[in-house]
């Protein structure tokens, strides 16, 4: 019989509190691993969908709050304020420009009321300031009733090259002449017209949700973004994708703090779990530890002894704790999308990763060390005699 | 050539229950020698658990000098006592003190885990086919008779094959003839180089050890 084999025979000796003291460990693995998951996920996403895979440096906006720039420039949001399309030949003269981009975004609720679609209203130069934009089958728009459909909502709605789709909101049937590649952005799920025709059907004619710039230096980002400034009358925002991604993480900061004080609570229930479980089973077992240094343990030994019990729970725990969250991922994903009050990114916003699983497992090992303290030194410090003469 | 394994020069132990001082061991003087059967009988509170846990190296004298293989252990720091018995004592107490969740072989095991002694699977099967348990090293206690948990607990006390064995009442919780038998066994360890010192109510079995040790309040009689 080895140490460990000791260590975990002894937990055996009453199952219920053993089960119950790893069920409390899962339970606090399950929280962290799986807030630093949330933590992670969504930070990635946020920036994939607002900084990487756009090619966009800058945004002209006359949102200057980034959560609401972010809300219209990316998910269609409400806003009052349109920038006018004549701001274009301005933002034209100045320097270090490579591409411009003027669009139209608007989100719409299907009529069953289950789904919202997003269109965008775009120009050609999509095809330049966003390279993972690409057209899988078929072509550019041919006219006024042309539409390109993304990756997703093609399969979602069954149509291909030449068929008719019809939007009862607008009273408009559109010709199917493009679908995209995937590429894991929200265009999988977007339908993508003609600027004009995005303005016209919903009435804002000569009006922008933004105009996405991308700089011929990305080292001059400042530079240009200054000039834009001096250029744009006073009301207008030149927001950077990343200030943007940035303003929006910032304002995920409190749901974050939420999910903070959940881990934390998670920690203390299963810390002191750990030490009811430990101090029941040294007050249990006193006579027999004093019995164990009557036979040459040591302090060191007991110590050591409580510690192996600790961490063989622990590792059961966290063991199950990381399947649980690997398995309940997609589900707290589905959870998250229907209740987070913030931006919510097309990409996975749940990332369960290898990092965020061991400082998870490094987290629930030392708070169980740290609870497995206490009883340890107390055990260890039992003198033989005194607990032997009490029979 | 000293032949002495234990020495007890003047020792006292004081207990105190408020201002009242009781005195379990008042000056007792004993010399054991190796390889000796010793008894210790006398009335409850005479000092006799005292006197076997003193010698045992788990509790402290008040005053007095304990000599074990020629050390002082008087003074000694608590991981010098802790190597005493590991290495030099074997104890064996009235409760058995068996593990519930451990077979006889892991329970005999345990003291040589803490010893770190490799070879103690194989030495604790030895034992137990020694105290007549060779077909019970599976069994849990709770599947072994009283006389057979002490037989478990002698194995477990001989593990780390001490000079020495200290008996607390081991009969106390055990029929006559399980009693007989353990004290049979005990003549048979002794018989084999080792020194025993039993404590006990019972002075029928005390008469089967080489020497008898009378203590009253705390001095030895006789």
């Amino acid at each position: 019989m080895t140490f460990n084999q000791f260590a975990f025979k002894n937990l055996m000796r009453n199952k219920w509190r053993t089960i119950l003291t790893i069920l409390s460990i899962t339970i606090a693995t399950l929280t962290i691993f799986g807030v630093l998951s949330v933590d992670k996920g969504y930070k990635m996403a946020v920036e994939e969908e607002l900084v990487n895979n756009t090619g966009v440096h800058l945004y002209i906006t006359l949102e200057g709050c980034p959560m609401e720039a972010a809300s219209v420039i990316a998910q269609g949001g409400i806003s009052p304020l349109y920038v006018p399309e004549e701001i274009v030949e301005k933002i034209d003269k100045v320097e270090g420009i490579k591409v411009m981009m003027p669009f139209k975004i608007f989100a719409l609720t299907t009529p069953d009321g289950l789904r919202t679609d997003i269109f965008f209203g775009v120009t050609g130069e999509i095809k330049e300031i966003r390279p993972s934009w690409k057209i899988k089958n078929g072509s550019w728009f041919k006219d006024e009733n042309s539409i390109i459909l993304g990756y997703t909502i093609a399969l979602t709605e069954k149509r291909s090259i030449g068929d008719k789709i019809y939007f009862e909101h607008f009273d408009k049937e559109f010709e199917v002449v493009g679908i995209l590649e995937q590429n894991y952005t929200q265009d999988d799920g977007a339908f993508f017209l003609p600027l004009n025709v995005a303005q016209k059907l919903i009435g804002r004619e000569g009006k922008l949700s933004a105009i996405a710039i991308q700089v011929e230096d990305v080292g001059q980002i400042e530079k240009v973004k200054t000039s834009l400034q001096a250029t744009l009358p006073e009301n207008y925002f030149v927001i950077p994708s990343q200030a943007l991604s940035e303003g929006v993480l910032e304002f995920f900061g409190s749901t974050k703090a939420m999910m903070v004080i959940m881990v934390i609570i998670a920690l203390i229930v299963s810390t002191l779990g750990i030490m009811n479980t430990l101090l029941m089973a040294a007050l249990e077992r006193r006579k027999e530890f004093a019995y164990l240094k009557c036979t040459g343990a040591s302090g060191l030994d007991i110590i050591k002894l409580v510690f192996m019990e600790t961490i063989i729970m622990c590792l059961i725990g966290i063991f199950l704790g990381v399947v649980v969250t690997i398995l309940i991922s997609s589900g707290f994903e589905n959870f998250l999308r229907q209740h987070l009050v913030v931006f919510i990114p097309k990409a996975r916003i749940v990332r369960v990763g290898f990092d965020t699983g061991i400082l998870s497992v490094v987290i629930i090992i030392l708070s169980g060390l740290l609870s497995a303290l206490y009883p340890a030194v107390k055990t260890a410090k039992v003198i033989p005699m005194e607990a032997l003469r009490n029979e | 050539m000293n032949n002495k394994i234990i020495e007890l020069k003047e020792i006292t132990k004081i207990y105190k229950r408020g201002i009242e001082e009781i005195y379990a061991l008042d000056k007792v003087n004993l010399d054991v020698i190796k390889v000796e059967f010793l008894s210790i009988v006398g009335p409850s509170g005479s000092g006799k658990t005292t006197l076997l846990n003193i010698i045992g190296c788990v509790d402290h004298t008040t005053s007095g000098k304990v000599i074990i293989n020629g050390f002082d252990v008087s003074k000694a720091k608590e991981n010098e006592l802790t190597k005493i018995r590991r290495k030099t004592i074997g104890f064996v107490f009235q409760q058995f003190y068996l593990i519930p969740t451990l077979t006889a072989l892991e329970n005999v095991e345990i003291p040589g885990l803490f010893a770190y002694n490799r070879e103690r699977t194989e030495k604790a099967s030895e034992l137990l086919d020694l105290v007549g348990l060779g077909k019970r090293k599976y069994h849990f206690p709770s599947q072994l008779s009283g006389g057979e948990m002490q037989r478990v607990a002698i194995a477990r006390a001989l593990i780390n094959s001490p000079q020495i064995l200290l008996a607390d009442e081991p009969t106390g919780n055990l029929d006559s003839k399980s009693a007989q038998e353990i004290f049979s066994l005990f003549s048979k360890l002794n018989k084999n180089g080792l020194t025993i010192i039993v404590v006990t109510h019972n002075t029928e079995l005390a008469k089967m050890t080489d020497k008898i040790i009378l203590l009253h309040d705390g001095k030895i009689i006789e």
